[in-house]
């Protein structure tokens, strides 16, 4: 059963990958699947020639509006046998540069709507996703599962119909009000859980790869299961704490904008918090590095300051909900939730980099006040929920005359096995033994320490978490063997059933979330995995693989006779199209009531973390109280944004501040370069004048006792300067082959440290910059 | 949303057909982003070869044609549409989609929700696809039926769309509605099962006739073909189904709003939107009281004449001769020194009055010095028979012999340009360049006993821009916003200090301090802060005041 949904009953010639997501009703499950094409060679994942690939059908498409679309500047675009590059970085993100160019109207030119890089962003998207053009894929068509390292071999063989799936199964909590919740968090975070997903693809490939070159079978298995267990548990962990960990509780800018009623309070907290930290930090100028750095990379405070045309409604404090974008969210849908997500990224520049911040001290008071400041400048969209009023029935999705009363659901059809009750009272009491039953969200609480202080009781400290990836741990399987039976439905023979088992006793506060693995399977016998004899698990586990390879085999040898003569018979589209020239019959739009209600599961809320128990990859914000996980992980994090970027579009670097409140130090660490040095994680980040002089006024304004608001509109004033400023600058650089230092500081008051803050905010309007500067 | 929604039915006799669909077709690209046009259609060559192939190996020369339960209206119906009024979006819907790009798109869709993947249970939700073929979103279900195979049939409804993150966000959402829309077809079927089994139980019949697996279809061929109409006897069925499909795609665009911020307008923005409405609202006024005479008219037309020059680049056009064409023109043609002087009598707020025969080429100076200044200090006469007072004007246009009043030509807050033409020949030439220029003389005078070389700041680092040949136009245009852009913040701090909050000249000069204003030339700065602040806009200085009362209360609290 589980191998049907996860390849499907018929086989499918499509080459890229494909997701799926099922919803299991007993026991309560949901089940993500990504199935690829096997291929050997080629130990590049495929994204570079992946990204060419989508860029070159792009660029097809549109000939003539060459100046119109986003993707359209096929500038110094490396031909497609180049961009195989092994080093992928920095080719990767010159050619993008160019790839990404959008050409937006110029500072000066007659284009006058504010927020032009929001509206910019989200149109392209609508079109981009838009089905009125038929299906352009826009990328990672042809991401592959590579089985091999042999990476000299010029073109890799993609292996006919040899597909691979991984699956996750997730438990959902018994009670419906828990799992609803989880539902909702899980469905509207989905990227976050899919790009850990292809990270997890990426281990197996690697565990694959690596147990390919061990001669002796059993030690094979044992390498192979370990490595993948670990990875499991990596991924386990991780969106557990992405469920789980404490998030900051009122981000000052969301809280803005929401709530206008209540500024003048958050005005004075936020100016007092600001004002405490810059004296703390004074010697080192931590504050002004850190935010030198935050406005650079964190740049969705540039919209919310680029001058709108209208006259202010209310209080003057209050500024614009931008028309032009609600307009075009009206007229070309786009999703509210990734632009969100972009703009907490920082994905407004070009080339487009994604940045993430992440605040080390043991001082949980201090980080937790660097967190506070930092959540007024990294800034995104608020988002609101329009639903149905409660217990509307007379709902406009029904199509029938309303019945009189609701029909019951459908009959159960189900053919599975009841779940196991032992299970189930297993989850329910692992449920009810934590007071924590859903916390997405802090409730607020007056102090600035407003986060939970409990996290132990919910992730011990990183050691004993870290999954043993033993195999040894089968033995486990007698002692609760309805576990094991449970996460595998009736597929009793299916390979990840001693490992789902490993897992459940990993660590007992995962209960309530469960994670299940399927091994990869191979469709075709390709006789390397299959080894004759082996130990405990992984003996099993090769008998079970071979049989299920044969049905496999079989399966999708068999002709597509359950499709039936599927295509011939329907009327070819043309012939349609003039069988019903006729003009349709008008209808009215059905019109439903809706009420607005502040949306819960957004990215504002979750990804803004408060002072975490361990570093997590996901956050656009978060505080730390050791760096130890964070060195460990960083790298591969950022390296593994650019290839799967949770964003769904083609990231050139990925970068992340780290400011550490015991050193007072701001470094930056990114995907394009290793840092050679020992010990460090990036580069010291140099302060920029321009943002010092800012802050140092704002502050003072503060210390002679004018009001709070004033102080903070002051700081709204300063921040569109900085925008003007990066007009200047990219006027200035229009036409422009050399850049002359000298020149913008003499000429233009723009000194040499100014320059990349500048030069990342004229990005968002003028994508040329960076084709300059780079 | 930009998706489509789709009816499909597993056909006993057929497969998979996809019996009613609609899609939302969107207006042309809305204003803004004029260059950014719809992405043309012909896409169809890639994808050639590499599409799924679904094609049943062999079967082609099985029969073609459909049935009742194939259809959903009859190949007459034109179908349905409704228009969402408000943004133009249109929602139709056929038995296919009318786009041929579409049509293989909600083909594959179906055929992989009915006969490829695999739900368990087989009724519910299931999200699949990959970027070549879209993806989809699909609730399969059953309908009774006394005369099918199983007394049911199963269908399956698909949501299909480019945007996946947009689509599986969205699930709770869709779940949540399509299963009212499931539930409501079922249970209307269900009572016409239920009528027509309490007719003619066919459990019975079945029972009773002799039974053979391979003809069983064929034997009931002629009643395998119901109609979903037929099973649920609605008779609106597709109409209805067009309703909740096109409500559903609007639902679900419309699910999440974003609220995003732009920032404040800029005081000139301000100032012009003031000045617009006041206009606006004396016309009415006029219009209202005098019919629309044509003295009150004229005389409205005079007085807002120095009021439109500040911000209607169109007039000047009509005037033709030489011309100054920027602030770097302007300074080579006065010469350095001139320049400076000049400037700094704009910018401290006194009054520069041109007087010569050349209306055109004394505009065209105004225009660009008024460019110095914040929109709201801006005054202008720009040619006039007589002299015109301080109050009304700082910046004032003379023909040749009007005299100047003697307590205004000793005013060190007056500045005096005389526009002298040297040779004759060049009047009203058809070309204007420097050459032509030069051949008149401009002498400034002025009582002022100031030095004008030291301040304000703004004018010193414009002069750097102005002198750099390197710099274009344009970038020291650029230039001046900035610097405007951030007097005009400090003006309004220093608003703040003195108007709004009372504070004496202590705390006002510490202001000034962290405004940086002091230091070299800083008498001139606050001058020039101090004029600047006259013309800060309406709406800023009234906000600031209700604000101070309302912040006041907030710190007593």
């Amino acid at each position: 059963m589980l191998g049907e949904m996860m390849f499907g009953s018929v086989a499918m010639s499509y080459k890229g990958s494909t997701l799926k997501i099922h919803h299991i009703r007993s026991p309560p499950q949901l089940m993500i699947s990504k199935v690829f094409s096997a291929r050997l060679g080629g130990s590049t994942s495929g994204s570079t020639n992946t990204l060419q690939d989508s860029f070159e059908s792009i660029s097809q498409t549109c000939p003539s509006h060459s100046s119109s679309i986003a993707h359209s500047t096929p500038v110094d675009m490396p031909s497609r046998g180049h961009s195989e590059d092994g080093d992928s970085g920095i080719a990767r993100s010159a050619s993008l540069s160019s790839l990404l160019a959008t050409p937006l109207p110029s500072p000066g030119s007659s284009f006058s709507s504010s927020c032009a890089s929001s509206y910019q962003r989200r149109w392209l998207r609508s079109q981009a996703t838009s089905l009125q053009h038929g299906p352009m894929p826009r990328w990672s068509t042809e991401e592959m599962f590579t089985l091999s390292d042999e990476s000299c071999s010029s073109n890799p063989v993609v292996i006919r119909r040899k597909k691979i799936a991984i699956s996750i199964i997730i438990s959902l909590p018994e009670r419906e009000e828990e799992s609803h919740n989880f539902q909702e968090f899980f469905f509207s975070h989905f990227p976050l859980f899919e790009s850990h997903m292809n990270k997890l693809k990426t281990a197996i490939e690697r565990a694959m790869i690596v147990c390919r070159r061990i001669a002796e079978s059993s030690q094979r298995v044992q390498v192979y299961l370990c490595r993948v267990m670990e990875a499991l548990g990596e991924f386990r962990m991780t969106v557990w704490n992405l469920y789980m960990a404490p998030r900051i509780s009122e981000p000052v800018w969301l809280t803005m904008v929401s709530q206008s009623a209540e500024r003048g309070p958050l005005c004075q907290r936020f100016l007092k918090e600001m004002s405490l930290l810059m004296d703390h930090g004074a010697k080192n100028q931590f504050l002004p590095a850190l935010l030198t750095a935050v406005l650079t990379y964190h740049l969705a405070w540039v919209p919310t300051v680029m001058p709108s045309n209208q006259p202010p409604i209310k209080a003057f404090c209050e500024k614009h909900t931008s028309q032009t974008v609600d307009l075009l969210a009206k007229s070309h849908p786009y999703n509210p939730l990734w632009a969100q997500l972009g703009d907490l990224y920082g994905a407004l520049g070009s080339p487009v980099r994604v940045c993430r911040t992440v605040v080390v001290g043991r001082r949980r008071e201090l980080v937790q006040r660097v967190l506070y400041v930092l959540s007024y400048f990294i800034r995104c969209s608020d988002l609101q929920e329009n639903t149905e009023p409660e217990g509307q029935t007379d709902n406009p999705a029904n199509p029938s005359p309303p019945q009189p009363s609701n029909p019951a659901p459908c009959p159960e059809r189900t053919n599975e096995k009841p779940s196991s009750p032992i299970l189930e009272s297993a989850h329910c009491s692992e449920g009810s033994s934590e007071n924590i039953p859903c916390p997405v969200l802090e409730s607020s609480s007056p102090s600035l320490c407003s986060e939970r202080t409990n996290e132990k009781t919910f992730c011990p400290d990183p050691d004993s978490t870290d999954p043993t990836p033993c195999p040894k741990r089968t033995s486990d399987r007698t002692e609760n063997p309805e576990t094991g039976q449970e996460g595998l439905g009736e597929d009793t023979d299916f390979a990840g059933a001693g490992l789902e088992q490993i897992l459940a006793n990993q660590s007992p506060l995962l209960h309530r979330v469960q994670f299940h693995i399927g091994s990869p399977r191979e469709t075709e016998n390709d006789g390397q995995l299959k080894g004759p004899t082996g130990a405990g698990c992984g003996q099993s586990l090769d008998r079970k693989l071979s049989r299920r390879l044969l049905t496999d085999i079989r399966r999708n040898e068999s002709s597509d006779s359950a499709l039936g003569d599927s295509d011939e018979e329907e009327l070819s589209p043309r012939q349609q199209c003039t069988a019903t020239g006729l003009q349709e019959y008008e209808l009215p739009l059905p019109s439903s009531e809706t009420v607005s209600r502040p949306s819960v599961n957004h990215f504002g809320r979750s990804l803004l973390g408060g002072y975490c128990p361990q570093y997590m990859p996901d956050f656009v914000l978060q505080g730390i109280s050791s760096d130890q996980r964070l060195r460990q992980n960083l790298m591969n994090d950022l390296e593994h944004t650019v290839l799967h970027p949770a964003l769904d579009e083609p990231v050139a670097e990925a970068v992340c501040i780290v400011a550490d409140t015991d050193r007072l130090s701001v470094q930056l660490a990114t995907s394009q370069r290793r840092v050679c040095e020992p010990g460090r994680l990036g580069r010291d980040v140099l302060v920029s004048s321009l943002v010092n002089s800012i802050l140092t006024s704002v502050l003072q304004l503060y210390k002679l006792n004018v009001n709070a608001d004033f102080c903070v509109m002051h700081l709204e004033d300063r921040l569109q300067e900085v925008y003007f400023k990066s007009q200047t600058l990219a006027e200035y650089l229009r036409g422009q082959t050399r850049v002359h230092v000298k020149e913008l500081g003499r000429g233009l008051g723009i000194e040499s440290g100014d320059i990349p803050l500048l030069a990342a905010v004229a990005s968002t309007h003028s994508p040329y910059v960076a084709q300059i500067l780079l | 949303m930009n998706a489509l929604v789709a009816l499909c039915h597993f056909c006993e006799l057929h497969g998979p057909r996809t019996l009613f669909c609609t899609e939302a077709v969107h207006p042309p690209s809305p204003s803004p982003p004029q260059h950014g046009s719809a992405i043309p259609a012909d896409r169809d060559s890639d994808r050639e070869g590499e599409g799924l192939t679904m094609r049943a190996n062999g079967s082609a020369n099985q029969r073609t044609g459909m049935c009742e339960g194939c259809r959903s209206l009859p190949a007459s119906h034109p179908g349905f549409v409704s228009v969402d009024s408000e943004t133009g979006i249109r929602y139709l819907s056929h038995q296919h989609p009318r786009q041929p790009q579409l049509f293989s798109v909600v083909r594959q869709a179906c055929v992989r929700s009915l006969s490829c993947e695999v739900c368990p249970g087989r009724e519910g939700p299931i999200f699949f696809g990959d970027e070549q073929h879209g993806f989809v979103f699909s609730h399969t279900f059953f309908i009774k039926d006394s005369l099918a195979r199983g007394f049911q049939r199963w269908y399956s409804i698909v949501m299909v769309a480019m945007d996946r993150i947009y689509l599986i966000n969205s699930w709770p959402f869709l779940l949540r509605h399509l299963r009212l829309t499931i539930q409501s077809l079922q249970s209307t079927a269900l009572k016409v099962f239920d009528t027509e089994q309490g007719v003619c139980p066919q459990r019975a019949v079945r029972m009773n006739s002799a039974f053979s697996p391979a003809v069983f279809p064929h034997q009931r061929s002629g009643n395998a073909a119901r109609s979903l109409t037929s099973l649920t006897q609605h008779p609106n069925l597709w109409a209805s189904l067009h309703s909740s499909f096109s409500w559903l795609l609007k639902a679900c665009g419309s699910r999440l709003t974003e609220k995003l911020l732009e920032g404040a307008p800029t005081e000139d923005t301000l100032v012009l939107i003031e000045r617009q409405t006041e206009q606006e609202e004396e016309m009415i006024g006029w219009e209202g009281a005098e019919g629309g005479g044509p003295k009150p008219q004229q005389s409205q037309s005079e007085g807002l004449q120095g009021r439109d020059f500040a911000y209607e680049d169109g007039k000047g056009k009509e005037l033709h001769g030489p011309r100054f064409r920027s602030l770097r023109h302007l300074r080579q043609v006065l010469g350095p020194t001139e320049f400076r002087q000049l400037a700094w009598h704009v910018l401290m707020g006194n009054q520069v009055i041109f007087r010569g025969a050349e209306p055109g080429l004394i505009q065209s100076a105004f225009d660009i010095l008024k460019t110095l200044l914040p929109v709201g200090c801006v005054r202008a006469v720009p040619y006039s028979g007589q002299y015109e007072e301080a109050y009304r004007c700082n910046f004032l246009g003379l023909s040749p012999d009007v005299p100047i009043p003697a307590h205004v030509s000793s005013s060190e807050f007056t500045v005096l340009v005389d526009v002298l033409a040297v040779g004759k020949a060049s009047l009203y030439p058809s070309v204007c360049d420097d050459a032509v220029l030069s051949h008149y003389q401009f002498i400034i005078s002025s009582a002022n006993t100031q030095p004008t070389d030291r301040g304000p700041s703004l004018l010193n680092k414009l002069e750097v821009a102005l002198s750099n040949e390197n710099l274009s136009v344009d970038v020291v245009s650029h230039c001046l916003l900035c610097l405007k852009e951030e007097w005009m913040n400090k003006v309004k701090v220093l608003f703040k200090f003195s108007k709004v909050d009372g504070r004496g000249k202590e705390d006002t000069q510490r202001a000034l301090v962290v405004l940086g204003a002091t230091g070299s030339g800083e008498e001139d700065n606050v001058r020039l802060l101090k004029f600047w602040m006259t013309g800060l806009s309406k709406t800023y200085k009234s906000h600031l005041m209700t604000a101070v009362r309302g912040g006041e209360r907030t710190l007593s609290q």
